[in-house]
């Protein structure tokens, strides 16, 4: 009695043990990096519409490519456009949406899913994919579905002023309610970090009303002051992208998945005469110094992976014979199958299909033999 | 003894035919098509679990592997695995079922041999229903070979050997109880053809039970070797249960698959009860009404199990098909046969056409193919019928002027 009370003693204090260890490891792999997000989700927002504004569109597929480029998937972009503009009729180069003026790269291709289109991206829609608060008839492709491990991207564009932003030429968001869509994410747990971005008029004004923590802001510029078209281009006719993006862009096509440039190297690209205008960052919100932050963390889909030794049994092609004889240790104890029961098992199992077959074999050959 | 191998040069010949076929690789293309297996008799599956059982995974865990244990042990021990070794495996499987044909059709006829026997093995060698199934290394060849050499054994008055493949029959294809009446009950009678002249009962009504409990011992000891090769009872409600509750819903050539996926939940107990008591429905009647010829009623009933099963390869009903060459008396009272062959060219042209246009090509849905396995449903029903009613038609005698048979 008192041996078993000994051994279930023992017992539980291997198992904390094993189990804190756990803890220890799951943490470490964390801990790799400053930023504890496990996925990513981008919200890119135009909110013009007409031929005139090719540009905000081109800001927004812009942005669409790149955070798709370096790894952001179809399914964690929520992408409201108007989309009037790879179709118009005014458009020379149908199905095209074009950001430079040699018209090298096409934005629109065959392969985007704009999620919210044309009268869709309205003020009520962008707060709702935001805070949640949904029909349950609403497709899965249009919900946010972040959660608190998310890091999510928002860029916004389109024609703004002081503290406002127009939607779609008949109504406005204001910077108070992005704040308290902000905050109901805060509050529902809906982000781990934020980084929000916006390209318009007086673009600075949007994120003062911030109050939640956790979220970085930029925008193109400050109270009173415009941003400005990069280019026209001649065959189309039109503005085709808005200098502050453009500069951000062509900075982010240096950048690939597996790059270590901070948030710090990206504000301290901005060139206030190239842009015309005087970018800001906020960044009182935010918890973590900013050279600490990859750009990755926020534009990007990285996930924190780390590759092991294979210790499946599986490990060769044709089967256990070829299990390397240098097989590693599995890192976290518990795996299923561990390695010093695998042959005492495989052993048990030959004998007992041999079994088998033996007594299949004697009982077919007793037939036989009182039959003849 | 002599009588035992010898069966003429044609038999040879049609048995090294096979052979040469089973060393191309037709088994690489078959293998995968759903009219020539099933999720419980596919090669595949067979594969993927014998590679699971022999990585210390339990291949009973999921929906994957749903053949007998037996299995496992044969071919993690004694048989060969490779893709040829198999198709050999199966080519000889099939020729032994066509030389248990043999010496069934000899056993019923009361000779020792006779100048047919070429033609009733090239009757099973021949089946495109039969031997297609053996191409894809379907293991439902091993469930006809099983049949045919537990009849075999039963008309030559050997119980034990039948009943014991009867049993094996029985772990590797739940359905097939439905033999084990008329079995029994030929080996207390005789195979002797009886059709002409009806009569009761005749046999050795004693022996029945102590059949019946020899039965059961070798259904246990089977039971229990594959509890033992499986190490627990998992695969219980995988293999015999999958019959009887329709798990997997892969299309094949049966009536179930189709009938329930538009099932809706709450009627799916109902159904698989009543499409599983409708097998048993047809022991009884088809025993009392051949009381007097066994053999027949387990052919019979063999069509009613390759028409009804609950998931049939085209290798179900061939064997139906090439037992009729056992009873060439019954072949001037057909009504018509002509329609019957036409029904089965019709669907077993149709059937992979349709197949494909829905599952490879995407253009028909999945009623074309459900409407060419009624077809084939028609065909199967139509031949068991035109059986049953030349059976019983025969009793009566040949067609004389001025009288017409009626059936009141």
């Amino acid at each position: 009695m008192l041996v078993s009370f000994v051994h279930l003693l023992l017992l539980f204090s291997w198992s904390w043990r094993t189990l804190a260890s756990h803890e220890q490891l799951v943490g470490d792999f964390f801990s790799k990096s400053t930023s504890n997000h496990t996925n990513n989700w981008a919200v890119l927002v135009c909110s013009s519409r007409y031929w005139f504004n090719y540009r905000h569109m081109a800001n927004a597929l812009g942005m669409y490519r790149t955070v798709k480029r370096l790894g952001i998937p179809d399914s964690n972009i929520i992408l409201m456009l108007a989309d009037d503009a790879a179709c118009n009729s005014r458009n020379k180069f149908p199905g095209s949406v074009y950001a430079n003026p040699g018209r090298g790269l096409d934005l629109y291709g065959d392969n985007i899913e704009v999620d919210y289109r044309g009268y869709e991206v309205t003020v009520e829609n962008f707060i709702r994919v935001l805070t949640g608060r949904m029909e349950p008839s609403v497709p899965r492709s249009k919900r946010l579905l972040t959660d608190a491990n998310s890091n999510v991207f928002v860029y916004m564009t389109g024609h703004g002023g002081n503290e406002f932003l127009k939607f779609q030429d008949n109504e406005e968001i204001s910077a108070f309610d992005i704040a308290d869509a902000f905050e109901q994410m805060w509050q529902k747990k809906r982000y781990n970090e934020i980084f929000f971005m916006i390209d318009t008029c007086q673009a600075n004004t949007m994120y003062t009303k911030f109050y939640s923590p956790n979220i970085l802001a930029t925008g193109s510029a400050k109270l009173d002051q415009n941003s400005y078209s990069y280019e026209n281009d001649n065959d189309l006719g039109v503005h085709i992208i808005d200098r502050y993006t453009h500069y951000v862009l062509e900075y982010m096509e240096r950048i690939n998945k597996t790059s270590h440039q901070t948030m710090r190297d990206l504000f301290d690209s901005y060139d206030p005469v190239k842009i015309s205008s005087d970018p800001g960052v906020r960044a009182d919100l935010f918890r973590r110094p900013l050279d600490e932050v990859l750009i990755t963390d926020f534009f990007g889909g990285v996930a924190q992976v780390e590759v092991q030794e294979s210790t499946t049994p599986f490990s060769g092609a044709d089967g256990p014979e070829s299990v390397p004889a240098a097989d590693t240790r599995p890192r976290v104890a518990a795996t299923a199958f561990t390695t010093e029961t695998g042959v005492q098992d495989e052993s048990w199992r030959t004998m007992r299909t041999w079994g088998g077959v033996v007594l299949l074999g004697a009982l077919v050959g007793w037939v036989g033999s009182r039959t003849v | 003894m002599k009588s035992l191998v010898d069966t003429g040069a044609l038999f040879p010949a049609l048995v090294v035919g096979r052979l040469l076929l089973a060393l191309t690789n037709a088994s690489d293309v078959l293998k995968h098509n759903h009219q020539l297996s099933t999720p419980l008799t596919s090669y595949l599956n067979l594969q993927e679990g014998i590679y699971l059982f022999k990585n210390g995974i339990d291949p009973y865990s999921g929906g994957v592997f749903r053949q007998s244990p037996l299995f496992l042990a044969l071919f993690t021990t004694v048989l060969p695995t490779s893709r040829i070794a198999c198709s050999l495996i199966w080519t000889i499987s099939d020729a032994i079922g066509a030389w248990a044909l043999v010496q069934l059709w000899r056993a019923r006829q009361r000779v020792a041999q006779t100048s047919r026997d070429g033609l009733i093995a090239a009757a099973y060698l021949l089946n495109p229903y039969l031997f297609l199934p053996t191409l894809a290394l379907s293991t439902s060849t091993f469930e006809n070979t099983l049949a045919l050499l537990s009849l075999l054994f039963a008309a030559r008055g050997h119980a034990s050997p039948s009943l014991l493949a009867a049993a094996i029959l029985l772990q590797l294809s739940l359905s097939s109880v439905v033999l084990l009446a008329p079995l029994v009950l030929l080996l207390a009678s005789s195979p002797v053809s009886q059709l002409a002249s009806p009569r009761a009962f005749s046999g050795n009504v004693k022996i029945i039970i102590p059949l019946l409990v020899e039965f059961l011992v070798y259904t246990s000891v089977l039971t229990l070797v594959s509890a033992l090769v499986s190490g627990g009872w998992a695969w219980i409600p995988q293999t015999w249960g999958a019959i009887l509750t329709l798990p997997d819903l892969t299309p094949n050539v049966g009536l179930w698959w189709y009938f329930f996926t538009e099932m809706f939940d709450h009627f799916r107990p109902f159904f698989l009860m009543v499409f599983s008591i409708h097998l048993l429905i047809y022991i009884a009647p088809v025993c009392i009404k051949f009381q007097y010829d066994y053999l027949y009623a387990a052919f019979i009933l063999l069509g009613v199990l390759g028409t009804f099963k609950s998931y049939p390869t085209m290798a179900d009903p061939g064997l139906f098909l090439s037992m009729i060459a056992l009873f060439p008396e019954i072949y001037p009272y057909l009504r018509y046969p002509i329609v019957t062959t036409l029904l089965h060219l019709h669907a077993a042209l149709l059937m992979p056409l349709f197949h494909h246009l829905w599952l490879n090509q995407g253009t028909g849905n999945a009623n074309f193919f459900y409407a060419s396995t009624l077809v084939f449903a028609c065909a199967n029903g139509a031949a068991l019928t035109d059986c049953v009613w030349a059976g019983l038609r025969i009793a009566i005698g040949p067609p004389q002027e001025g009288f017409s048979v009626v059936q009141e």
